[in-house]
């Protein structure tokens, strides 16, 4: 391995390095109850992931932030790509998100507990909403690009109108539904975490507010880093299957070969 | 020389004898309309009637803008006629089909396919067994001068391997007519040449049906029969010219060929006599 090909491998462990280094020279510079240092805070982290009710309230986290993240996607991703074939379908759909998408999911959130609870329901409807967005304008933009052509090619082929639309806008369009899933999956995360701050029962949002409450600031910030790997290896386990889906469409297919 | 005029709905009768072929697709007073925005509209096609026999490769030949994609468009089924109505083998059109192939200028290849799996797609669409389909896809690939690039994607190919793979692909599916619409439109002069060339040796080993969309018009005379000469916007027949050159043809003795010479001169001098500034747009 070259030296630069090690240093790409080793970039993002020593950017966290060097983050928990800065962390830590503040703590010890600012010296205040309310910051712990970095050191003390990763020592609080196997506490936490001994103790069973906490990853209890951990994986229900999860459970909600799956069936949220899930049900966004599959409803999403359909109405996405109908609107982007069809002039109705966008024309009644696109003021609606339009008006909602500005919206902070946070300030729906009172309102949604309000109606249906705070139960498990009211928490995975926010994430839903918070996934959804993203995931429905990407398909949408994906799918209004679809050349034309290639779908006149498909009907020559003898293809109905459906299975163009799954086998010929789905996967033309899927670059473009797989970035808009990435950013539903931080979302989730996001949205996920604030739906157990305001309703605070299980999950690692109630931990983090609870030790909060407590003055447990260890434990506020050991959460804190759990809460980031759990984003950063969401993220990278989802490009890895990402990169394999679209490799067709990747960049460094760009140089064509010189041959007629 | 003499280029006759034919009627472009009576065009059996410019050359009675050489060719009784049947009708394959007949357009009769096809007119077409775009709305511009809401208050224009604009005529592309006004009152085209062709017929082209079973077996001719036929050009339409026509400047930018004169709608002579439309027409094509109108044959594969893509787009319907604001008036008048098109025939494939004596039944109306109404929509697309696999005896209507269609070859664009964009390729509009399926990215996410690899060029096998793009030439696949039509027979396995057709129920055909995927070893079969692949068999066939592979000898079609080595035919359009790809053997070896069966499992590239088509991004990683070059604008003349993509309209290789195009065609191929729509030969695999079996259409009785190929509609090509300015399939070398993209390609820089050397690979348009070497295209020709092929697509010329591939049709006159089978002698399928083509109607091929130009505005070039070396190009329209080196492959074809006939040649439709359109009117710019709106679009209107303007006169068939028959291609009267032998076949097998071979592009080094064509060029040389006075006949040949002879057909290129007289069309662009008919077109730049026309009051609508000729060929170039």
């Amino acid at each position: 391995m070259t030296s630069r090909a090690l240093m790409a491998r080793l970039g993002p462990a020593l950017a966290c390095l060097g983050l928990l280094a800065v962390w830590q020279v503040a703590a010890l510079g600012l010296n205040s109850d309310s910051f712990p240092t970095a050191m003390d805070a990763i020592r609080a982290i196997p506490s936490i992931l001994g103790d069973k009710d906490a990853l209890i309230n951990i994986l229900a986290s999860l459970r909600r932030m799956a069936i949220g993240f899930g049900a966004a996607v599959l409803i999403s991703i359909p109405l996405g790509l109908s609107m982007g074939r069809s002039r109705t379908v966008a024309s009644f759909f696109n003021p609606l998100l339009m008006v909602t998408y500005p919206v902070p999911k946070a300030a729906l959130t009172p309102i949604i507990m309000l109606w249906i609870g705070v139960g498990d329901l009211a928490k995975i409807l926010v994430i839903f909403l918070g996934v959804s967005l993203p995931v429905i304008y990407h398909s949408f933009e994906g799918a209004k690009a679809v050349e034309e052509k290639m779908l006149w090619s498909g009907a020559a082929m003898g293809l109905s109108a459906a299975a163009r639309m799954i086998r010929i806008v789905l996967p033309a369009a899927l670059p473009d539904i797989l970035t808009g899933c990435r950013t539903g999956l931080v979302l989730a995360l996001i949205t996920m975490i604030m739906s157990e701050m305001i309703a605070r029962q299980s999950g690692a949002g109630n931990i983090l507010f609870n030790a909060m409450d407590m003055g447990q600031y260890d434990t506020v910030f050991a959460m804190i880093i759990i809460i980031g790997a759990m984003g950063i290896s969401l993220d990278a386990a989802f490009e890895a299957i990402r990169a394999r889906l679209v490799r067709w469409s990747e960049p460094q297919f760009d140089m064509p070969l010189s041959f007629s | 020389m003499n280029l006759m005029p034919s009627r472009p709905d009576l065009q059996a009768e410019s050359a009675p004898a050489a060719r009784p072929a049947p009708a394959i697709i007949e357009i009769d007073h096809v007119s077409q309309v775009f709305q511009t925005s809401a208050r224009q509209d604009h005529l592309a096609l006004s009152d085209i009637s062709l017929t082209v026999g079973e077996g001719a490769f036929v050009s339409i030949l026509g400047p930018s803008g004169c709608g002579k994609s439309t027409l094509l468009y109108i044959v594969g089924g893509f787009v319907s006629p604001t008036r008048g109505s098109a025939k494939m083998k004596g039944r109306a059109i109404r929509g697309p089909g696999p005896d209507r192939g269609p070859v664009f200028q964009e390729f509009a290849l399926f990215p996410w396919k690899t060029v096998l799996g793009n030439v696949m797609y039509g027979p396995r669409q057709q129920g055909v067994e995927p070893t079969e389909a692949e068999a066939k896809a592979r000898a079609l690939l080595e035919m359009v001068g790809l053997k070896g690039f069966e499992h590239f994607y088509p991004k990683e190919l070059s604008g003349g391997m993509k309209q290789r793979v195009a065609l191929a692909r729509t030969l695999a599916y079996h259409p009785e007519v190929l509609l090509m619409d300015e399939p070398f439109g993209a390609l820089d002069a050397h690979t348009r040449t070497r295209l020709q060339n092929d697509l010329l040796n591939i049709w006159e080993r089978d002698r399928k049906t083509v109607l091929f969309v130009t505005h070039s018009v070396e190009e329209a005379v080196f492959l074809s029969d006939k040649v439709v000469m359109m009117t710019r916007s709106p679009g209107r027949i303007r006169q068939i010219v028959d291609i009267d050159l032998p076949r097998p043809r071979r592009r080094s003795e064509l060029l040389l060929d006075p006949r040949y010479q002879e057909y290129v001169v007289e069309i662009e001098r008919m077109f730049d006599d026309t009051d609508d500034g000729g060929l170039k747009p």
